[in-house]
């Protein structure tokens, strides 16, 4: 099902479908997701494009916020910073934006760059540049694919800019978390400019209309995880995903993380309920990125490892997740883009520090 | 010699303790006017109790849902003023994003946002504008708006704009009534900001409730001090309660919890409270309940009061079976269980049909007559078992066996012990385990903040949050040289340099007024 708009009544959607897709990281959308709404009320809905019907010489940058999720607690977001991030770029390239772009689809993140767009009467270009929730810039599909990250301009929340111009993606990355820090510890950034022709080639397709339908089929079929694998599995099957598998269904018998340079690390140990199986381990670094039984890979990133409450099927965030808990731990396909050796260069187990090679789902 | 009462929803249960000797007790129906209720209760107690006259009761302690009933229901709220000071942000989520229309109305839609407040590493947000603060008030006075909420970003960490808007607000109309965000909760600010509203709704309500229960005590011819439990276990003195009333919410089953700890003496273990529809399971944590991490709804309204973590299971002693004995609850008899269960000559099957049957009690005119086949009542009983340890399992901290305390009324479907627990207790007087934890003698206080570890050092630090908690603890009416530290929790911030570290602690300390008396130790 391909929409040519988002408004009001797909936010809930979006919200829940981006839950599921962080895979444990992402955050509460709670509030971005309240602005969004007001944002859609107030200037109408935003026109989606899907990225075939891109122009090949239009001007894309991507816009989301970097910084220190628990921040935002205090610091709340306003309805203006995103649209006018993307003035403070276009002041900055003197060029006008023609479409924005998507980070991710996981959190506030895929909401902001709606905000922005309604703000600015913009469309929004049906995609992301991660089709799941991952930690840091280099591992955007537009950073694999050779997009440089500069020019680019973040804004804090009183609208104070600074404008980045890096040799290469992890300087940037130093650079403006450097800025974040500085600036309130959030702030929201317009970076990666891409013409249509490359995004094409540097984007997970359709991933924002998807997030919505499995919004939708979360909230419709809400019950027992394994009542809702089926029409799940169909679901993914005709899209940029695949396959979407049911792991293991048990308790969670050990879930503990510390921070660790900035990422939440650690791991969840889960039993099933008739203690027939040897356990499930995940490894978790902000994320769910391996799950592992008997030390056999049965799941890796960036394949999604999925974890929902086992008797409705919700999505349970990394942070939630707690002893007692029965889950259900589903596996899904990563996009074709995030199998390339490229790709897998940046997004193996191996760049996350596990000695273990990218063992793909199948 | 203390009174213990807890108002709740259906039942006042009300008890007469000496130390931690059970004079007498009582379990009434709630009535609409719930002053002449605990005023019954209080008279039935001492009457009980063989008592000549009320002199030797040294305090009355009360658990009240007033509070929270004023708020699911819209009753009782006044109009509000609610003033942020976080300029520039939050633009577009003012006070009052996201709640439910009819609350909103009720407490009357007056929004301000002006300049202020502090980022998390303790430099200015914004500088306060006093020319808005100045126009804000005028308005306030304009509008004859007699109860204020200001809040402002990292106010748990700096509170001076918070402080000075309140100054100036009672310096240029001095009846008015303030809440600070900082002083109701913890960090969160579109949170703190609601708890701080709803309390502001509160104030007036609080002055007519607590007046009306010390006008009952007077009546009584009781002169002793009368204490009311807050959220977290510990008990508000009355002035205090007039500032605070919201921090009342959910005290019900905080008082159950702590009531099982009294009742057993055990400082860590899963409390099992059985009602007439629901299973309530809570965590003992060194005698105190756990608390839930989740943000709390009250009406519809996103706060973050700590609550106690309880899950609610559909078993209750009104909990219908099916024919098989499979099946057992959600749903219930309820109220009708005195009609509709077969024991009392109706027709519906329920869980105490069961345990009648089983031999564990027998209540009902037909407790006698009652027959069932064997192999029913042995499902129904597995099924019964099966659920609670399913559920209590899920609340365990660890894997590690802990013991289970049984409360309430329906604590009889329960015979033998439960296969999730190391021990199964059953404490006499778990009937009124309510009033039991509301007539404890503590109070207590907490505070949160962001601390930067690398530029003031842990220690300094946690010095400081320290003594906030203690001076909260000593506002509620804690007696100073008594407060000891019952929890210190330090989570490190992800995506944050600095060790920025969420720091937090509990105290708690006897009463001040009772300093004199022994703590009931269980």
């Amino acid at each position: 099902m391909i929409l040519n708009t988002i408004g009001v009544e797909d936010m809930d959607a979006l919200s829940l479908g981006s839950v599921f897709l962080a895979t444990g990281g992402g955050g509460d959308p709670y509030l971005p997701m309240l602005l969004t709404k007001q944002a859609l009320e107030t200037f109408g809905p935003v026109r989606l494009i899907q990225v075939d019907d891109l122009d090949d010489d239009a001007n894309i940058v991507a816009l989301g916020a970097v910084g220190a999720p628990t921040v935002s607690l205090e610091l709340l977001p306003s309805i203006d910073e995103a649209s006018e991030t993307l003035t403070a770029f276009e002041t900055h390239t003197q060029k006008a934006v023609d479409v924005v772009a998507s980070f991710e689809v996981g959190g506030g993140n895929s909401l902001l760059p709606i905000m922005a767009a309604a703000g600015r009467g913009l469309p929004v270009v049906d995609g992301d540049g991660m089709g799941r929730a991952l930690p840091e810039a280099q591992m955007m599909t537009y950073a694999i694919a050779g997009a440089k990250p500069t020019p680019a301009v973040a804004r804090d929340y009183a609208g104070n800019t600074a404008s980045f111009n890096t040799s290469d993606t992890a300087t940037y990355e130093r650079h403006i978390r450097a800025f974040a820090m500085s600036a309130g510890g959030m702030i929201t950034a317009a970076e990666h400019p891409m013409t249509g022709a490359f995004i094409k080639q540097a984007i997970i397709p359709g991933s924002l209309s998807f997030a919505i339908q499995l919004g939708r089929l979360l909230m419709e079929k809400r019950g027992p995880v394994e009542q809702i694998v089926e029409p799940l599995q169909a679901l993914f099957s005709g899209s940029v995903y695949g396959r979407c598998e049911l792991l293991f269904t048990g308790k969670v018998v050990d879930k503990s993380t510390r921070i660790t340079g900035g990422y939440d690390v650690g791991s969840a140990i889960i039993e099933d309920f008739d203690n027939i199986h040897a356990p499930l381990n995940i490894a978790i670094k902000n994320e769910y990125l391996l799950a592992t039984q008997n030390d056999k890979v049965l799941a890796s990133v960036p394949d999604l490892i999925v974890v929902v409450d086992y008797d409705t099927s919700e999505p349970i965030n990394a942070e939630r997740l707690k002893f007692g808990q029965r889950v259900g731990v589903l596996a899904v396909g990563c996009p074709a883009f995030y199998r390339t050796e490229a790709a897998l260069k940046v997004v193996s187990p191996r760049a996350f520090g596990f000695d273990i090679d990218y063992v793909p789902l199948d | 010699m203390r009174i213990g009462i807890d108002v709740g929803g259906t039942h006042t249960d009300a008890v007469l303790l000496d130390a931690s000797t059970v004079l007498s007790s009582n379990k009434t129906l709630t009535t609409a006017d719930v002053t002449s209720g605990i005023v019954n209760a209080i008279k039935k107690l001492l009457e009980d109790s063989g008592l000549e006259d009320s002199h030797g009761i040294d305090a009355v302690m009360i658990g009240t849902t007033q509070f929270t009933n004023a708020v699911v229901e819209r009753r009782e709220l006044c109009p509000v003023a609610a003033i942020r000071l976080a300029l520039p942000s939050g633009k577009g989520c003012p006070p009052l994003t996201g709640w439910p229309g009819d609350i909103a109305d009720a407490v009357g839609r007056h929004v301000y946002t002006c300049h202020g407040g502090f980022l998390y590493d303790g430099n200015t947000l914004a500088k306060v504008k006093l020319e808005e603060l100045d126009k804000v008030i005028a308005d306030i006075q304009q509008r004859q708006i007699q109860c204020v909420a200001i809040s402002s970003a990292f106010s748990t960490m700096d509170a001076t704009p918070e402080k000075m808007m309140k100054a100036r607000l009672q310096k240029a109309l001095p009846h008015v009534r303030v809440t600070l965000s900082h002083e109701m909760g913890s960090l969160g600010l579109l949170e703190r900001e609601n708890a701080a509203i709803l309390n502001a709704a509160l104030l007036p309500f609080a002055d007519r409730v607590v007046s009306a229960f010390q006008q009952a005590l007077q009546k009584l011819g009781l002169r002793c001090p009368m204490f009311i439990s807050q959220n977290d276990g510990t008990l508000m003195n009355t002035d205090f309660v007039k500032r605070f009333p919201a921090l009342t919410f959910a005290s019900g089953p905080t008082n159950s919890l702590r009531g099982a700890y009294k009742l057993t003496g055990i400082e860590n273990a899963l409390v099992v409270d059985i009602g007439g529809t629901t299973s309530d399971i809570g965590v003992l944590q060194n005698g105190f309940p756990r608390e839930s991490g989740q943000v709390v709804d009250i009406g519809g309204v996103r706060t973050n009061f700590r609550m106690p973590d309880v899950r609610a299971v559909g078993l209750g002693g009104g909990s219908i079976v099916s024919a098989d004995g499979k099946q057992i609850g959600p749903q219930s008899c309820g109220h009708k269980l005195v009609t509709e269960a077969r024991v009392f000559g109706g027709n519906t099957l329920t869980t105490t049909d069961i345990a009648v049957a089983a031999g564990f009690v027998a209540i009902g005119p037909h407790a006698h007559s009652l027959a069932l086949p064997d192999s029913l009542v042995q499902q129904a009983l597995n099924t019964m078992k099966a659920l609670l340890d399913r559920n209590i399992d899920m609340m365990k901290p660890n894997a590690k066996p802990v013991p289970v305390i049984l409360v309430g009324g329906g604590a009889i479907l329960v015979n033998g012990d439960l296969a999730s627990a190391s021990e199964t207790v059953r404490p006499e007087y778990a009937g009124v385990a309510n009033a039991i934890g509301a007539a404890i003698a503590q109070v207590g206080g907490e505070a949160e903040s962001l601390m930067s570890y690398r530029s003031l050092g842990r220690e300094p630090a946690l010095e400081q949050v320290k003594s906030l908690a203690i001076k909260h603890a000593c506002n509620a009416g804690a007696c100073p040289d008594s407060i000891r530290i019952l929890d210190i929790e330090e989570t490190e911030v992800p995506y944050m340099d600095g060790e920025v570290t969420r720091v937090r602690v509990k105290v708690v300390g006897e009463l001040n007024a009772l300093s004199g008396s022994r703590e009931v130790t269980a």
